[in-house]
């Protein structure tokens, strides 16, 4: 089982210097075709294998990783200095710094090293069916007109390696150099088109990432100087005597990775990159490790001041987040506020720390990640086949990119509506809320879940309304020919989440569950039967799910197929002539409050923080 | 089960002014008042062409409005009715052969009901919507035409694009 | 039994909910009014009018409104759990605003998107009123709720009085009939449907009215004498509002839900939450 493990990490990165080396488009192709069968496999081999995993690894490898760390931290001072940020500059400095120091004082300790559970290989599972599919649909993208096709692709499948390395880690002095080694990805991958904007924004993403990065040396300052261990596995172990400073600086450092407000300038600058490179940090990559976190520290924080301070601040981010959306016109920064807003409330419910809301938690990351890399993949098709960034040019999408269009119109349906899985995890928190309002912060969760999703649910109708519109029939549709590997894609995102949805019942009992029952150790309530799914004693029957998603479907497919006999008459323009073009709202009053939303967020940060982690 | 014996039952007006003086405008609006009270006849004022049976309009039609009137009618599902409420919309009325009007409702669309009067009084509006309605239910789903149908059909910019 | 029975007939139902409606504001505006069964007559006449439709998308998305109106009715009775049915109440308004943004009538687009902002503005507070029946009765089951021995009115009066603010939110009446305006937008996201296919928008709305009075009807718990009591005023009450009311700038009804309303339903949670 152990050797599975070390493949999953191992084979990305093999493939990733193929590609690199003999930068033939046949071998990139054939590669990362291949890569989806053999990730799938492992990981599914991993899951259904016998969890947990441990894996002792010699003194030999920790002193290779302290130097990587020292590389590392070096190389990110070299960037600072030759771009002249003195942002990345002094806070590579600061982290050498207290890396000497943590490593002066690291006590050396017999726990194994790499830790494979549940939900490092729920990770894994992700990373193989959607991170894999935007490496392939990558090939074809960098295509259109782009440079260095071999080179980024190698950079996305490294990634992915890293990704499932991160996971597994154990020893939180290798997960910090695990950390920056995504920061680094980000970096290189977001200033990949090395132009001005592209480089600024990489820095950009660099430095906001490297304050995690020093939250996680300041915690394992703290975790050794008061408990004298620094592992994932000891910290679970005895939750009692843990400092909660350390956790709250842990906490903080997933703030930043899952670029919570007022760190989301990162996550937006990404989309000056190539559209794959935000697909991956969106949905599979890179983000998702906040969440991550936030799990594996969930039963030691739960109930604590730090857990109701966590989800007073994610679920402001969720709701201000998707407010500040409504504003956007791009649709790529659209995507990207709705996928802080949807982490903020992953961290939310993960920090509540019940069974139940783990579970809701876990649901939320997986839908998510399919929800997020087929929009963001349909977006990069728009940019490229259909020239369309902006939702003002959005108009009138449905005849122009027919299938384009209905898959972004599925792709938002889950985001939010019935059936999906969006729903359910937000459906499961407020139930499992309820049962405990005795402090203020479950019942602001109440208040930010319910409104957070009514915004969501607004914004995704503001765009497609306009997508939609369109003065006489929609008779005369153009099936524009698409690449054969984007449509492989699409349908492949497509099948899976439509399938999801209709057996998310026996998925979320024995799937999820199962892993949130190896989280907590505690019998979840939530079962299925003949594909009902019944949390507590609330049941969502199968007719419900199955009627809310054929009306959906008809929704989003029937318009191509469906023509009414009947007479077509112009639209009502008090008699005038209606107008050819007709623009949505930009909600510019909301842009005003933009800059207290900010403040607010920067203060709960700093609560969380200060008072969350015990530092007064 | 005969459809359109309902017809009478609920018949939905829209009102358009086409340039009068207003004086007409003035007792529809009493009729819907609770003096007259036409909703009593289960008549709404729907001010939207799509959803309404009877077409009442005023005034004389002036040039800037003809085409307006024209697109109002052809938004109108059948079976509709158009009634012509007060003088104006007769022949002109007091506006009769002025440089701007076009003398009368009946050279734009075709009326089906004439209401007398400057200004008719509400038993007279009544009394026309009464006519109308019978008229209404005569009619079938046939699709009908303004004047010169086939000439004015592309100004009106009614094409797909 | 009786919640399968309402459901089928809910469409039917709803017509002479909207037939007395009709009736009681034309006296209070001292009038006489249609006749109980008008709805009716009009829906059959609609049945017999010539089918105008701008495109096929936006005729369909009116018959999908009705289709998600009536089933979010049937989760709500049939099924166990408001939560639910509050969240499929998004899947109609989805339709509605779809069909709405589909045309390019500025009418139309307008009310869909104000109709967007009467979403916004009472989907939190049908969460919370959800929340604040399962703190009293210890289950978001309605048939639990329903045989709950007790006055759910008398320990959630504020969630109440909020819920009964938000009615004119839900049903488009003044003042908050911001999404249809008749005088203004001209009935808003209904405006371009014509004949059956209206018809089916209009039934939609019908159903709306059982889907709205359903929950003002739990607020009685077992005691179905109260219920009723509840539902008669709440019709009445809100009527009254209607026709003494101007209409509020959509502005203002969102920042009421969110600075009036909602504070108020929290507080009254908090206040249960600390009694048990
Ligand atoms: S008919 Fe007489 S009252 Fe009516 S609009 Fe013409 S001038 Fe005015």
């Amino acid at each position: 089982m152990a050797s599975f493990v070390i493949l999953n990490i191992l084979i990305p990165w093999i493939f990733a210097l193929c590609v690199y080396f003999f930068k033939k488009d046949i071998i990139t192709n054939f590669l990362s075709f291949l890569l989806l069968p053999i990730l799938a496999f492992l990981s599914f081999k991993i899951f259904y294998g016998n969890l947990p995993i441990y894996i002792h690894t010699s003194k030999f490898f920790d002193i290779l990783m302290d130097i990587y760390d020292f590389g590392l931290l070096f190389f990110f001072l070299y960037v600072g200095i030759k771009h002249k940020n003195a942002y990345v500059t002094s806070l590579a400095l600061l982290q050498i710094t207290l890396l000497i120091i943590v490593l002066s004082i690291l006590p050396s300790s017999s726990t194994a090293n790499i830790y494979v559970d549940k939900l490092a290989s729920f990770i894994y599972i992700i990373v193989a069916l959607v991170g894999t599919p935007i490496i392939i649909y990558a090939t074809k993208y960098m295509d259109y007109n782009e440079k260095n096709k071999h080179k980024f692709v190698a950079i996305l499948l490294w990634f992915l390696g890293v990704m499932n390395f991160a996971v597994s880690v154990n020893n939180i002095e290798w997960f910090f150099a695990l950390f920056e080694t995504t920061t680094l990805a980000s970096y290189a991958l977001i200033s990949f088109r090395k132009d001005k904007e592209a480089v600024n924004n990489g820095l950009l993403a660099l430095w906001m990432n490297q304050i995690g990065g020093v939250a996680i040396l300041i915690a394992l300052m703290l975790m050794v100087k008061q408990n004298g261990y620094y592992y994932f596995t000891d910290i679970l172990n005895h939750p009692k005597n843990v400092a909660i400073a350390a956790l709250g600086f842990l906490s903080l450092s997933a703030l930043v990775k899952g670029a919570q407000m007022p760190f989301q300038n990162w996550l937006l600058g990404a989309m000056v990159a190539p559209t794959p490179v935000s697909a991956i940090l969106h949905s599979a990559t890179m983000v998702k490790i906040a969440p991550y976190l936030i799990l594996r520290i969930a039963p030691v924080i739960h109930n604590t001041l730090l857990a109701k301070l966590l989800i007073i601040t994610t679920g402001f981010v969720f709701v201000s987040a998707a407010v500040i959306a409504l504003t956007q016109d791009n649709f790529k920064r659209i995507l990207a506020y709705s996928t802080i807003s949807l982490l903020g409330l992953m961290m939310l419910t993960a920090a509540v720390g019940t069974p139940i809301a783990i579970t809701a938690s876990l649901i939320l990351i997986l839908f998510h990640a399919f929800a997020k890399g087929f929009l963001f993949i349909e977006a990069g098709i728009l940019e490229k086949a259909f020239h369309v960034k902006y939702i003002t040019q959005m108009k009138r999408l449905i005849e122009k990119a027919p299938l384009t269009m209905m898959f972004i119109f599925f792709g938002f349906l889950n985001m939010t509506f019935v059936p999906f899985g969006a729903f359910v995890g937000k459906w499961m928190m407020i139930e499992e809320a309820s049962n405990f309002l005795t402090h203020g912060s479950y019942i602001l969760l109440i208040v930010f879940v319910g409104a957070g999703s009514a915004f969501l649910s607004i914004l995704y109708m503001k765009v497609l309304g306009i997508s939609v519109r369109k003065a006489h029939g929609i008779e005369n549709i153009k099936f524009i020919h698409l690449p054969k590997t984007f449509n492989f894609i699409s349908f492949w995102y497509y099948l899976f989440l439509l399938s999801m949805a209709i057996f998310i019942a026996p998925l979320i009992s024995n799937f999820i569950v199962s892993i949130a029952k190896h989280l907590t150790n505690y019998h979840i309530n939530i079962y299925s039967s003949n594909l009902s799914l019944t949390i507590n004693n609330s049941t969502l029957y199968f007719w419900q799910i199955l009627g809310a998603l054929i009306i959906l479907t008809l929704i989003h497919i029937l318009p191509y197929f469906v023509k009414f006999k009947a007479d077509f008459v112009q639209p009502y323009n008090c008699g005038e002539n209606h107008p050819k073009y007709l623009g949505t709202w930009d909600f510019e009053c909301i842009k005003k409050y933009e800059p207290f939303l900010m403040a607010f967020s920067i203060a709960l940060f700093i609560i969380t923080v200060v008072l969350g982690g015990g530092l007064l | 089960m005969k459809l359109n014996k309902f017809r009478k039952k609920s018949p939905w007006i829209l009102h358009y002014n086409t340039g009068g003086c207003n004086g007409c405008d003035i007792e529809i609006l009493a009729s819907l008042a609770p003096k007259y009270d036409i909703e009593r006849f289960g008549a709404l004022n729907k001010g939207n062409p799509k959803q309404a049976d009877i077409l009442l309009v005023t005034g004389p039609v002036t040039k800037r409005c003809k085409d307006v009137l024209r697109r109002l009618y052809l938004q109108m599902p059948e079976p509709k009715v158009v009634v012509a409420m007060g003088a104006c919309g007769h022949g002109g009325g007091v506006f009769r052969n002025f440089y701007h009007v076009e003398n009368g409702v009946d050279n734009i669309i075709p009326v089906d009901v004439w209401i007398p009067g400057c200004a008719p009084r509400p038993e007279a509006l009544i009394d026309g919507i009464v006519e109308a309605i019978e008229i209404l239910q005569t009619k079938s789903k046939e699709k009908e035409y303004i004047r010169n149908h086939n000439e004015i059909i592309d100004k009106l910019g009614a094409k797909d694009d | 039994m009786i919640n399968l029975l309402i459901t089928i007939f809910a469409p039917v139902l709803g017509g002479f909910v909207f037939g007395i409606e009709r009736i009681i504001k034309a006296r209070m505006q001292s009038r006489i009014g249609p006749p109980v069964l008008q709805p009716f007559y009009d829906f059959f006449k609609l049945m017999d009018k010539r089918a105008y439709i701008i495109h096929s998308l936006h005729a369909l998305m009116g018959i999908m409104y009705f289709i998600a109106e009536w089933f979010t009715l049937a989760v709500l009775l049939l099924g166990n759990d408001l939560l639910i049915a509050v969240f499929f109440h998004v899947i109609a308004v989805l339709a509605l605003v779809i069909g709405a943004s589909s045309v390019r009538s500025p009418y139309s687009v307008l009310g869909g998107l104000r109709e967007l902002m009467h979403m916004i503005s009472y989907e939190p507070l049908m969460v919370l009123m959800a929340v604040s029946f399962y703190l009293i009765t210890g289950s978001f089951d309605i048939k639990t709720i329903l045989s709950f021995n007790g006055y759910p009115i008398f320990q959630m009066p504020l969630v109440f009085f909020a819920f009964l603010l938000v009615i004119p939110m839900m049903l488009q009446k003044s003042p908050f009939d911001i999404a249809e305006a008749h005088q203004e937008i001209i009935g808003g996201p209904e405006i371009e449907y014509s004949g059956p296919f209206y018809e089916a928008v209009y039934t939609g709305k019908w159903i709306e009215y059982i889907y709205v009075f359903t929950f003002v009807f739990l607020f009685g718990g077992n005691h179905y004498w109260l219920g009723i009591l509840l539902v008669i005023f709440t019709f009445i009450f809100v009527n009254l509002l209607d026709n003494s009311t101007a209409r509020l700038d959509y502005r203002k009804m969102v920042k009421f839900s969110w600075f009036v309303l909602i504070p108020l339903a929290v507080l009254n949670i908090i206040l249960i939450a600390m009694w048990r």
